[in-house]
Protein backbone atom coordinates (compact mmCIF):
# COMPACT_ATOMS: atom_id res chain seq x y z
CA UNK A 1 0.00 0.00 0.00
CA UNK A 2 1.50 3.41 -0.91
CA UNK A 3 2.59 5.71 1.88
CA UNK A 4 0.20 8.48 2.93
CA UNK A 5 3.09 10.90 3.47
CA UNK A 6 6.45 10.46 1.83
CA UNK A 7 9.19 13.07 2.01
CA UNK A 8 12.54 12.96 0.25
CA UNK A 9 15.37 15.15 1.52
CA UNK A 10 12.87 17.88 2.33
CA UNK A 11 14.77 21.08 3.04
CA UNK A 12 13.69 24.58 3.94
CA UNK A 13 16.12 27.40 4.61
CA UNK A 14 15.27 30.99 5.45
CA UNK A 15 18.25 32.82 4.04
CA UNK A 16 21.04 32.21 6.53
CA UNK A 17 18.64 30.69 9.04
CA UNK A 18 18.02 26.99 9.36
CA UNK A 19 14.56 25.56 8.86
CA UNK A 20 14.73 21.84 8.12
CA UNK A 21 17.48 19.92 6.37
CA UNK A 22 17.13 16.73 4.35
CA UNK A 23 14.09 15.38 6.17
CA UNK A 24 13.10 11.97 4.78
CA UNK A 25 10.37 9.77 6.21
CA UNK A 26 7.15 7.97 5.29
CA UNK A 27 3.85 7.55 7.09
CA UNK A 28 1.76 4.51 6.25
CA UNK A 29 -2.06 4.28 6.09
CA UNK A 30 -3.58 3.55 9.49
CA UNK A 31 -0.39 4.58 11.26
CA UNK A 32 0.05 7.11 14.05
CA UNK A 33 3.41 8.74 13.46
CA UNK A 34 4.85 10.90 16.22
CA UNK A 35 7.12 13.77 15.32
CA UNK A 36 9.10 14.62 18.39
CA UNK A 37 11.41 17.45 19.15
CA UNK A 38 11.82 20.49 21.35
CA UNK A 39 10.58 23.92 20.34
CA UNK A 40 12.47 25.25 17.34
CA UNK A 41 13.59 21.80 16.18
CA UNK A 42 11.73 22.09 12.86
CA UNK A 43 8.45 20.27 13.56
CA UNK A 44 6.16 23.13 12.53
CA UNK A 45 8.32 23.99 9.53
CA UNK A 46 7.96 20.39 8.33
CA UNK A 47 4.18 20.53 8.75
CA UNK A 48 3.85 23.90 7.01
CA UNK A 49 5.91 22.54 4.12
CA UNK A 50 3.68 19.46 3.86
CA UNK A 51 0.63 21.74 3.75
CA UNK A 52 2.23 24.00 1.11
CA UNK A 53 2.00 26.99 3.43
CA UNK A 54 5.73 27.37 2.90
CA UNK A 55 7.64 26.14 -0.09
CA UNK A 56 10.65 23.82 0.23
CA UNK A 57 14.09 25.07 -0.77
CA UNK A 58 14.82 21.58 -2.10
CA UNK A 59 13.56 18.04 -1.79
CA UNK A 60 9.98 16.93 -2.18
CA UNK A 61 6.94 15.73 -0.31
CA UNK A 62 4.17 13.51 -1.60
CA UNK A 63 0.87 13.06 0.19
CA UNK A 64 -1.57 10.38 -1.03
CA UNK A 65 0.94 9.99 -3.87
CA UNK A 66 0.34 13.60 -4.96
CA UNK A 67 2.89 16.39 -5.12
CA UNK A 68 2.54 18.60 -2.05
CA UNK A 69 3.05 21.79 -4.08
CA UNK A 70 1.36 21.15 -7.40
CA UNK A 71 -1.60 19.17 -6.02
CA UNK A 72 -1.98 21.00 -2.73
CA UNK A 73 -5.70 21.75 -3.11
CA UNK A 74 -6.53 18.11 -3.92
CA UNK A 75 -4.45 16.94 -0.97
CA UNK A 76 -6.14 19.31 1.46
CA UNK A 77 -9.55 17.95 0.45
CA UNK A 78 -8.52 14.68 2.13
CA UNK A 79 -6.81 15.85 5.28
CA UNK A 80 -7.56 17.60 8.52
CA UNK A 81 -5.08 19.96 10.17
CA UNK A 82 -4.78 21.46 13.60
CA UNK A 83 -2.22 24.28 13.47
CA UNK A 84 0.17 24.68 16.35
CA UNK A 85 -1.12 28.05 17.39
CA UNK A 86 -4.79 27.67 16.55
CA UNK A 87 -6.80 30.84 16.02
CA UNK A 88 -9.70 31.92 13.87
CA UNK A 89 -10.53 35.47 14.91
CA UNK A 90 -11.87 36.61 18.25
CA UNK A 91 -15.46 37.29 17.27
CA UNK A 92 -16.20 34.11 15.37
CA UNK A 93 -18.13 31.39 17.21
CA UNK A 94 -16.89 27.85 16.66
CA UNK A 95 -20.10 26.86 14.88
CA UNK A 96 -19.59 29.57 12.28
CA UNK A 97 -16.01 28.42 11.73
CA UNK A 98 -17.18 24.83 11.25
CA UNK A 99 -19.93 25.96 8.85
CA UNK A 100 -17.42 27.89 6.77
CA UNK A 101 -14.97 24.98 6.65
CA UNK A 102 -17.84 22.63 5.73
CA UNK A 103 -18.85 24.89 2.83
CA UNK A 104 -15.25 25.12 1.65
CA UNK A 105 -15.11 21.32 1.74
CA UNK A 106 -18.42 21.00 -0.09
CA UNK A 107 -20.08 19.30 2.88
CA UNK A 108 -23.77 19.78 3.69
CA UNK A 109 -24.27 20.54 7.37
CA UNK A 110 -21.47 20.34 9.90
CA UNK A 111 -20.79 16.61 9.85
CA UNK A 112 -20.04 15.14 13.26
CA UNK A 113 -19.05 18.50 14.76
CA UNK A 114 -21.96 18.44 17.24
CA UNK A 115 -21.03 14.96 18.40
CA UNK A 116 -17.39 15.98 18.85
CA UNK A 117 -18.43 19.15 20.67
CA UNK A 118 -20.41 17.04 23.16
CA UNK A 119 -17.53 14.65 23.54
CA UNK A 120 -14.95 17.39 24.19
CA UNK A 121 -17.45 19.59 26.07
CA UNK A 122 -16.74 22.35 23.58
CA UNK A 123 -18.96 25.40 23.25
CA UNK A 124 -19.64 25.97 19.56
CA UNK A 125 -21.74 29.06 20.13
CA UNK A 126 -19.43 31.37 22.04
CA UNK A 127 -17.03 33.64 20.15
CA UNK A 128 -13.54 32.18 20.20
CA UNK A 129 -12.17 35.30 21.85
CA UNK A 130 -14.29 34.53 24.92
CA UNK A 131 -12.92 30.99 25.28
CA UNK A 132 -9.90 29.86 27.29
CA UNK A 133 -6.91 28.51 25.39
CA UNK A 134 -7.90 24.93 26.09
CA UNK A 135 -11.48 25.48 24.95
CA UNK A 136 -10.27 27.17 21.77
CA UNK A 137 -8.02 24.19 21.17
CA UNK A 138 -11.09 21.93 21.36
CA UNK A 139 -12.68 23.93 18.54
CA UNK A 140 -9.46 23.50 16.57
CA UNK A 141 -9.63 19.73 17.10
CA UNK A 142 -13.24 19.70 15.90
CA UNK A 143 -12.32 21.70 12.78
CA UNK A 144 -9.54 19.23 12.04
CA UNK A 145 -11.61 16.08 12.47
CA UNK A 146 -15.30 16.81 11.81
CA UNK A 147 -15.13 15.68 8.16
CA UNK A 148 -13.45 12.31 8.89
CA UNK A 149 -10.23 12.97 6.96
CA UNK A 150 -7.93 10.26 5.62
CA UNK A 151 -4.94 12.02 7.16
CA UNK A 152 -4.81 14.05 10.34
CA UNK A 153 -1.96 16.49 10.84
CA UNK A 154 -1.84 17.69 14.42
CA UNK A 155 0.71 20.19 15.67
CA UNK A 156 0.97 20.14 19.47
CA UNK A 157 -2.67 19.00 19.72
CA UNK A 158 -3.07 18.70 23.48
CA UNK A 159 -1.61 22.08 24.24
CA UNK A 160 -3.90 23.74 26.79
CA UNK A 161 -6.18 20.72 27.23
CA UNK A 162 -6.86 19.50 30.75
CA UNK A 163 -5.83 15.88 31.59
CA UNK A 164 -9.36 14.55 31.11
CA UNK A 165 -9.61 16.05 27.65
CA UNK A 166 -6.11 14.83 26.82
CA UNK A 167 -7.36 11.31 27.53
CA UNK A 168 -10.36 11.93 25.30
CA UNK A 169 -8.09 13.24 22.59
CA UNK A 170 -5.84 10.17 22.73
CA UNK A 171 -8.94 7.97 22.49
CA UNK A 172 -10.05 9.92 19.42
CA UNK A 173 -6.66 9.47 17.78
CA UNK A 174 -6.88 5.72 18.40
CA UNK A 175 -10.37 5.65 16.87
CA UNK A 176 -9.16 7.56 13.83
CA UNK A 177 -6.36 5.03 13.37
CA UNK A 178 -8.82 2.16 13.78
CA UNK A 179 -11.00 3.46 10.97
CA UNK A 180 -7.90 3.58 8.74
CA UNK A 181 -6.82 7.21 8.95
CA UNK A 182 -3.14 8.08 9.22
CA UNK A 183 -2.15 10.53 11.93
CA UNK A 184 0.93 12.75 11.91
CA UNK A 185 1.30 14.07 15.43
CA UNK A 186 3.89 16.66 16.28
CA UNK A 187 4.57 17.02 19.95
CA UNK A 188 7.01 17.63 22.71
CA UNK A 189 4.60 15.93 25.13
CA UNK A 190 6.53 12.69 25.19
CA UNK A 191 4.02 10.85 27.31
CA UNK A 192 1.16 11.23 24.83
CA UNK A 193 3.37 10.14 21.94
CA UNK A 194 4.48 7.07 23.86
CA UNK A 195 0.87 6.10 24.47
CA UNK A 196 -0.59 6.57 21.05
CA UNK A 197 2.10 6.43 18.35
CA UNK A 198 3.18 3.40 16.34
CA UNK A 199 6.41 4.99 15.16
CA UNK A 200 8.31 8.08 16.12
CA UNK A 201 10.59 10.44 14.25
CA UNK A 202 12.97 12.44 16.41
CA UNK A 203 13.90 15.81 15.03
CA UNK A 204 16.71 17.94 16.26
CA UNK A 205 18.26 21.10 14.85
CA UNK A 206 16.13 20.77 11.71
CA UNK A 207 17.31 17.22 11.00
CA UNK A 208 15.48 13.96 11.50
CA UNK A 209 17.91 12.06 13.69
CA UNK A 210 15.95 8.83 14.07
CA UNK A 211 12.79 7.04 12.98
CA UNK A 212 11.95 4.06 15.15
CA UNK A 213 9.06 1.83 16.04
CA UNK A 214 7.93 2.81 19.48
CA UNK A 215 8.80 -0.55 21.05
CA UNK A 216 12.24 -0.55 19.41
CA UNK A 217 12.89 2.92 20.67
CA UNK A 218 11.92 1.96 24.19
CA UNK A 219 13.92 -1.28 23.88
CA UNK A 220 17.05 0.61 22.95
CA UNK A 221 16.74 2.88 25.90
CA UNK A 222 18.60 2.40 29.13
CA UNK A 223 16.49 0.81 31.84
CA UNK A 224 17.21 1.60 35.45
CA UNK A 225 17.58 -1.16 38.06
CA UNK A 226 17.73 -1.18 41.83
CA UNK A 227 18.70 -4.45 43.50
CA UNK A 228 18.96 -5.35 47.18
CA UNK A 229 21.16 -8.33 48.11
CA UNK A 230 21.70 -10.23 51.32
CA UNK A 231 25.47 -10.12 50.65
CA UNK A 232 26.75 -7.72 48.00
CA UNK A 233 30.30 -9.10 47.96
CA UNK A 234 31.55 -9.44 44.41
CA UNK A 235 28.71 -7.44 42.93
CA UNK A 236 31.26 -4.88 41.68
CA UNK A 237 31.69 -7.27 38.74
CA UNK A 238 28.42 -5.88 37.37
CA UNK A 239 30.21 -2.60 36.67
CA UNK A 240 32.36 -4.18 33.98
CA UNK A 241 29.54 -5.97 32.13
CA UNK A 242 28.75 -4.69 28.62
CA UNK A 243 25.87 -2.18 28.56
CA UNK A 244 25.94 -1.50 32.30
CA UNK A 245 26.50 2.06 33.48
CA UNK A 246 25.91 4.40 36.42
CA UNK A 247 26.69 1.60 38.88
CA UNK A 248 26.44 2.67 42.52
CA UNK A 249 26.61 0.50 45.60
CA UNK A 250 25.36 1.72 49.00
CA UNK A 251 25.23 -0.91 51.71
CA UNK A 252 23.32 -3.90 50.41
CA UNK A 253 21.59 -1.89 47.70
CA UNK A 254 22.98 -1.34 44.20
CA UNK A 255 21.59 0.82 41.42
CA UNK A 256 22.65 0.81 37.78
CA UNK A 257 21.33 1.26 34.29
CA UNK A 258 21.58 -1.22 31.45
CA UNK A 259 20.92 -1.23 27.74
CA UNK A 260 20.51 -4.08 25.29
CA UNK A 261 20.23 -7.74 26.31
CA UNK A 262 20.24 -8.44 30.04
CA UNK A 263 21.43 -12.05 30.04
CA UNK A 264 24.85 -11.26 31.54
CA UNK A 265 23.29 -9.09 34.25
CA UNK A 266 20.80 -11.81 35.22
CA UNK A 267 23.56 -14.46 35.33
CA UNK A 268 25.66 -12.27 37.61
CA UNK A 269 22.74 -11.56 39.94
CA UNK A 270 21.87 -15.28 40.00
CA UNK A 271 25.05 -15.90 41.99
CA UNK A 272 23.67 -13.79 44.84
CA UNK A 273 20.75 -13.98 47.21
CA UNK A 274 18.45 -11.30 45.78
CA UNK A 275 16.13 -9.73 48.37
CA UNK A 276 14.47 -7.21 46.04
CA UNK A 277 14.74 -6.13 42.44
CA UNK A 278 13.15 -3.09 40.77
CA UNK A 279 13.29 -2.39 37.04
CA UNK A 280 12.08 1.00 35.83
CA UNK A 281 10.72 1.20 32.29
CA UNK A 282 12.25 4.27 30.66
CA UNK A 283 10.01 7.15 29.82
CA UNK A 284 10.15 8.43 26.31
CA UNK A 285 11.68 11.55 27.77
CA UNK A 286 14.67 9.53 28.89
CA UNK A 287 14.83 7.92 25.48
CA UNK A 288 14.61 11.29 23.87
CA UNK A 289 17.28 12.81 26.09
CA UNK A 290 19.42 9.76 25.41
CA UNK A 291 19.29 10.55 21.71
CA UNK A 292 20.29 14.10 22.37
CA UNK A 293 23.17 13.06 24.59
CA UNK A 294 24.32 10.63 21.90
CA UNK A 295 24.23 13.41 19.31
CA UNK A 296 26.06 15.80 21.58
CA UNK A 297 28.72 13.18 22.27
CA UNK A 298 29.00 12.33 18.57
CA UNK B 1 -19.09 32.40 -8.92
CA UNK B 2 -17.81 29.34 -7.08
CA UNK B 3 -19.49 28.17 -3.86
CA UNK B 4 -16.16 28.60 -2.07
CA UNK B 5 -15.87 32.27 -3.05
CA UNK B 6 -19.50 32.86 -2.03
CA UNK B 7 -18.85 31.25 1.38
CA UNK B 8 -15.68 33.30 1.93
CA UNK B 9 -17.37 36.47 0.69
CA UNK B 10 -20.23 36.03 3.16
CA UNK B 11 -17.78 35.50 5.99
CA UNK B 12 -15.74 38.58 5.05
CA UNK B 13 -18.87 40.71 4.84
CA UNK B 14 -20.12 39.41 8.18
CA UNK B 15 -16.77 40.15 9.81
CA UNK B 16 -16.70 43.65 8.34
CA UNK B 17 -20.39 44.44 8.91
CA UNK B 18 -19.67 47.18 11.43
CA UNK B 19 -17.55 49.19 9.02
CA UNK B 20 -20.67 50.42 7.19
CA UNK B 21 -21.67 52.18 10.39
CA UNK B 22 -18.19 53.00 11.59
CA UNK B 23 -17.20 54.70 8.35
CA UNK B 24 -20.52 55.54 6.70
CA UNK B 25 -22.05 57.24 9.71
CA UNK B 26 -19.37 59.89 10.34
CA UNK B 27 -18.83 60.52 6.64
CA UNK B 28 -22.59 60.64 6.01
CA UNK B 29 -23.28 62.94 8.95
CA UNK B 30 -20.49 65.24 7.87
CA UNK B 31 -21.77 65.34 4.30
CA UNK B 32 -25.33 65.84 5.55
CA UNK B 33 -24.12 68.75 7.68
CA UNK B 34 -22.31 70.28 4.68
CA UNK B 35 -25.38 70.20 2.43
CA UNK B 36 -27.69 71.26 5.27
CA UNK B 37 -25.77 74.42 6.08
CA UNK B 38 -25.26 75.39 2.46
CA UNK B 39 -28.42 77.59 2.15
CA UNK B 40 -27.34 79.65 5.14
CA UNK B 41 -23.69 80.07 4.12
CA UNK B 42 -24.18 80.23 0.35
CA UNK B 43 -23.73 83.97 -0.05
CA UNK B 44 -20.73 84.39 2.21
CA UNK B 45 -18.98 81.29 0.82
CA UNK B 46 -19.54 82.42 -2.72
CA UNK B 47 -18.00 85.81 -1.95
CA UNK B 48 -15.09 84.27 -0.11
CA UNK B 49 -14.28 81.86 -2.94
CA UNK B 50 -14.22 84.69 -5.43
CA UNK B 51 -11.34 86.10 -3.41
CA UNK B 52 -9.30 82.86 -3.52
CA UNK B 53 -6.26 82.79 -5.85
CA UNK B 54 -7.10 81.09 -9.14
CA UNK B 55 -4.29 78.54 -8.73
CA UNK B 56 -5.57 77.49 -5.34
CA UNK B 57 -9.08 77.04 -6.69
CA UNK B 58 -7.79 74.89 -9.53
CA UNK B 59 -5.60 72.89 -7.20
CA UNK B 60 -8.51 71.91 -5.03
CA UNK B 61 -10.96 71.60 -7.90
CA UNK B 62 -13.03 74.53 -6.70
CA UNK B 63 -14.80 76.47 -9.40
CA UNK B 64 -17.60 78.65 -8.23
CA UNK B 65 -19.38 77.62 -5.05
CA UNK B 66 -22.79 78.75 -6.15
CA UNK B 67 -24.56 75.41 -5.82
CA UNK B 68 -24.90 72.82 -3.12
CA UNK B 69 -23.38 70.22 -5.45
CA UNK B 70 -20.25 72.34 -5.93
CA UNK B 71 -20.06 72.88 -2.19
CA UNK B 72 -20.40 69.12 -1.49
CA UNK B 73 -17.64 68.37 -3.96
CA UNK B 74 -15.30 71.00 -2.54
CA UNK B 75 -15.86 70.07 1.08
CA UNK B 76 -16.20 66.30 0.90
CA UNK B 77 -15.74 64.62 -2.45
CA UNK B 78 -12.52 66.29 -3.53
CA UNK B 79 -10.48 65.19 -0.53
CA UNK B 80 -12.07 63.72 2.58
CA UNK B 81 -14.24 60.96 1.09
CA UNK B 82 -11.67 59.63 -1.42
CA UNK B 83 -8.87 59.60 1.16
CA UNK B 84 -11.09 58.02 3.81
CA UNK B 85 -12.46 55.38 1.44
CA UNK B 86 -9.00 54.66 0.02
CA UNK B 87 -7.75 54.00 3.53
CA UNK B 88 -10.84 51.92 4.34
CA UNK B 89 -10.14 49.80 1.25
CA UNK B 90 -6.63 49.00 2.46
CA UNK B 91 -7.87 48.22 5.95
CA UNK B 92 -10.54 45.91 4.56
CA UNK B 93 -8.24 43.95 2.26
CA UNK B 94 -5.58 43.75 4.97
CA UNK B 95 -8.04 42.31 7.47
CA UNK B 96 -8.90 39.52 5.04
CA UNK B 97 -5.29 38.61 4.24
CA UNK B 98 -2.63 39.82 6.65
CA UNK B 99 -5.10 40.09 9.54
CA UNK B 100 -6.17 36.50 8.87
CA UNK B 101 -2.53 35.42 8.81
CA UNK B 102 -1.86 37.14 12.13
CA UNK B 103 -4.92 35.66 13.83
CA UNK B 104 -4.17 32.14 12.57
CA UNK B 105 -7.35 32.01 10.48
CA UNK B 106 -5.40 31.76 7.23
CA UNK B 107 -3.75 28.51 8.36
CA UNK B 108 -7.15 27.02 9.14
CA UNK B 109 -8.73 28.17 5.88
CA UNK B 110 -5.79 26.80 3.93
CA UNK B 111 -6.30 23.42 5.57
CA UNK B 112 -9.41 23.22 3.38
CA UNK B 113 -9.25 22.59 -0.36
CA UNK B 114 -9.29 26.26 -1.32
CA UNK B 115 -6.63 28.03 -3.34
CA UNK B 116 -4.94 31.18 -2.14
CA UNK B 117 -6.13 32.93 -5.32
CA UNK B 118 -9.73 32.28 -4.26
CA UNK B 119 -9.04 33.67 -0.81
CA UNK B 120 -7.66 36.83 -2.40
CA UNK B 121 -10.56 37.05 -4.87
CA UNK B 122 -13.11 36.75 -2.07
CA UNK B 123 -11.32 39.39 0.00
CA UNK B 124 -11.16 41.76 -2.94
CA UNK B 125 -14.82 41.25 -3.84
CA UNK B 126 -15.83 41.75 -0.22
CA UNK B 127 -13.86 45.01 -0.15
CA UNK B 128 -15.62 46.17 -3.33
CA UNK B 129 -19.01 45.43 -1.76
CA UNK B 130 -18.03 47.06 1.53
CA UNK B 131 -16.88 50.24 -0.23
CA UNK B 132 -20.12 50.39 -2.18
CA UNK B 133 -22.15 49.90 1.00
CA UNK B 134 -20.30 52.69 2.82
CA UNK B 135 -20.73 55.04 -0.15
CA UNK B 136 -24.44 54.23 -0.45
CA UNK B 137 -24.96 54.82 3.27
CA UNK B 138 -22.98 58.06 3.15
CA UNK B 139 -24.96 59.19 0.12
CA UNK B 140 -28.27 58.34 1.79
CA UNK B 141 -27.43 60.37 4.87
CA UNK B 142 -26.33 63.24 2.64
CA UNK B 143 -29.65 63.10 0.78
CA UNK B 144 -31.56 63.07 4.07
CA UNK B 145 -29.60 66.11 5.22
CA UNK B 146 -30.49 67.94 2.05
CA UNK B 147 -34.17 67.01 2.32
CA UNK B 148 -34.38 68.13 5.95
CA UNK B 149 -32.65 71.44 5.25
CA UNK B 150 -34.27 72.01 1.88
CA UNK B 151 -30.89 72.42 0.20
CA UNK B 152 -32.13 71.08 -3.11
CA UNK B 153 -29.25 68.68 -3.70
CA UNK B 154 -29.62 67.02 -7.10
CA UNK B 155 -29.92 63.30 -6.29
CA UNK B 156 -28.49 62.19 -9.63
CA UNK B 157 -25.46 64.44 -9.23
CA UNK B 158 -24.89 63.22 -5.69
CA UNK B 159 -25.08 59.57 -6.81
CA UNK B 160 -22.53 60.29 -9.55
CA UNK B 161 -20.26 62.07 -7.08
CA UNK B 162 -20.23 59.26 -4.52
CA UNK B 163 -20.13 56.49 -7.13
CA UNK B 164 -17.02 58.03 -8.66
CA UNK B 165 -15.10 57.42 -5.43
CA UNK B 166 -15.60 53.65 -5.68
CA UNK B 167 -13.02 52.75 -8.37
CA UNK B 168 -10.46 55.09 -6.86
CA UNK B 169 -10.80 53.48 -3.45
CA UNK B 170 -10.83 50.00 -4.98
CA UNK B 171 -7.51 50.74 -6.64
CA UNK B 172 -5.92 51.01 -3.20
CA UNK B 173 -7.41 47.66 -2.27
CA UNK B 174 -5.53 46.35 -5.31
CA UNK B 175 -2.33 47.95 -4.04
CA UNK B 176 -3.11 46.35 -0.66
CA UNK B 177 -3.18 42.88 -2.25
CA UNK B 178 0.17 43.60 -3.92
CA UNK B 179 1.61 44.69 -0.56
CA UNK B 180 0.29 41.50 1.08
CA UNK B 181 2.27 39.61 -1.56
CA UNK B 182 5.41 41.02 0.06
CA UNK B 183 4.51 41.31 3.72
CA UNK B 184 2.08 39.52 6.04
CA UNK B 185 2.18 42.30 8.61
CA UNK B 186 -0.98 44.38 8.66
CA UNK B 187 0.87 47.47 9.86
CA UNK B 188 3.29 47.26 6.93
CA UNK B 189 0.51 46.77 4.36
CA UNK B 190 -1.80 49.51 5.66
CA UNK B 191 1.08 51.90 6.34
CA UNK B 192 2.71 51.53 2.93
CA UNK B 193 -0.51 51.75 0.93
CA UNK B 194 -1.88 54.63 3.03
CA UNK B 195 1.41 56.40 2.33
CA UNK B 196 0.95 55.75 -1.38
CA UNK B 197 -2.60 57.13 -1.19
CA UNK B 198 -1.43 60.38 0.36
CA UNK B 199 1.56 60.55 -1.99
CA UNK B 200 -0.70 60.22 -5.03
CA UNK B 201 -2.93 62.97 -3.73
CA UNK B 202 0.05 65.26 -3.15
CA UNK B 203 1.54 64.46 -6.58
CA UNK B 204 -1.76 65.37 -8.21
CA UNK B 205 -1.93 68.57 -6.16
CA UNK B 206 1.59 69.60 -7.19
CA UNK B 207 0.74 68.95 -10.81
CA UNK B 208 -2.30 71.17 -10.55
CA UNK B 209 -0.53 73.96 -8.68
CA UNK B 210 2.38 74.17 -11.11
CA UNK B 211 1.39 73.72 -14.77
CA UNK B 212 5.03 73.05 -15.68
CA UNK B 213 4.81 69.91 -13.50
CA UNK B 214 1.43 68.79 -14.80
CA UNK B 215 3.06 65.67 -16.29
CA UNK B 216 3.57 64.20 -12.83
CA UNK B 217 -0.19 63.88 -12.47
CA UNK B 218 -0.07 60.80 -14.71
CA UNK B 219 1.58 59.02 -11.80
CA UNK B 220 -1.47 59.62 -9.66
CA UNK B 221 -4.91 58.03 -9.88
CA UNK B 222 -6.38 61.35 -8.73
CA UNK B 223 -5.75 62.70 -12.23
CA UNK B 224 -8.51 60.40 -13.44
CA UNK B 225 -10.86 61.17 -10.56
CA UNK B 226 -12.27 64.49 -11.75
CA UNK B 227 -15.45 66.15 -10.52
CA UNK B 228 -18.25 63.72 -11.26
CA UNK B 229 -20.85 65.63 -9.28
CA UNK B 230 -20.63 68.48 -11.78
CA UNK B 231 -19.16 66.91 -14.90
CA UNK B 232 -20.65 63.42 -14.61
CA UNK B 233 -18.74 60.18 -14.46
CA UNK B 234 -16.07 59.82 -17.12
CA UNK B 235 -16.83 56.25 -18.27
CA UNK B 236 -13.34 55.58 -19.60
CA UNK B 237 -11.67 56.74 -16.39
CA UNK B 238 -14.19 54.82 -14.25
CA UNK B 239 -13.71 51.60 -16.21
CA UNK B 240 -9.96 52.10 -16.56
CA UNK B 241 -9.36 52.62 -12.85
CA UNK B 242 -11.63 49.66 -12.00
CA UNK B 243 -9.72 47.50 -14.46
CA UNK B 244 -6.42 48.70 -13.00
CA UNK B 245 -7.65 47.77 -9.50
CA UNK B 246 -8.62 44.28 -10.69
CA UNK B 247 -5.27 43.88 -12.47
CA UNK B 248 -3.38 44.87 -9.34
CA UNK B 249 -5.44 42.38 -7.32
CA UNK B 250 -4.68 39.65 -9.86
CA UNK B 251 -0.95 40.40 -9.71
CA UNK B 252 -1.18 40.49 -5.92
CA UNK B 253 -2.94 37.11 -5.92
CA UNK B 254 -0.13 35.70 -8.05
CA UNK B 255 2.45 37.04 -5.59
CA UNK B 256 0.41 35.77 -2.61
CA UNK B 257 0.18 32.32 -4.19
CA UNK B 258 3.96 32.12 -4.43
CA UNK B 259 5.01 33.48 -1.08
CA UNK B 260 5.68 31.57 2.11
CA UNK B 261 2.95 31.95 4.68
CA UNK B 262 5.25 32.01 7.65
CA UNK B 263 4.74 34.23 10.62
Amino acid sequence: MPAVIETEALTKRYGQHRGIEGVTFAVQPGEVFGFLGPNGAGKTTTIRTLLDLIHPTSGSARIFGLDSRRDSVMIRARLGNLPGDFGFGRETPGRQAVQLLARLRGIDGIGRAEELARRFRADLDRPLGQLSRGNRQKIGLILATFHRPELLILDEPTSGLDPLMQEEFLALVAEERDRGAAVFLSSHELDEVERVCDRVGIVRGGRLVAVERMEDLLGKARRRFAVELRDPAGLERLRSLPGVADFELAGNRATFSAAGELDAVVRELAGHHVVDLEATHPSLEEVFLGYYDEEAAG
Amino acid sequence: MSAQIVALLRTHLYDRRRSVWAWGLPLGLMSAFIVAIFPSVETSISKAVKGYPQGLKEAFGIGELTSVEQYLHAEMLSLIVPLALGYLAVRAIASGLTGAAESGRLDVLLSAPVSRARLVAAGFLATAVELAAVLIFTGLLTGIGSLLAGSGLDAGAAVRGFANVWPLALLFAGFGVIAAGFSLRTSVVTGSVAGLLVAMYVIDLIGRLDPSLSGVRYASVFKYYGNAIEDGIEPLAFAGVTLAACTLAAIGAWLFERRDLAA
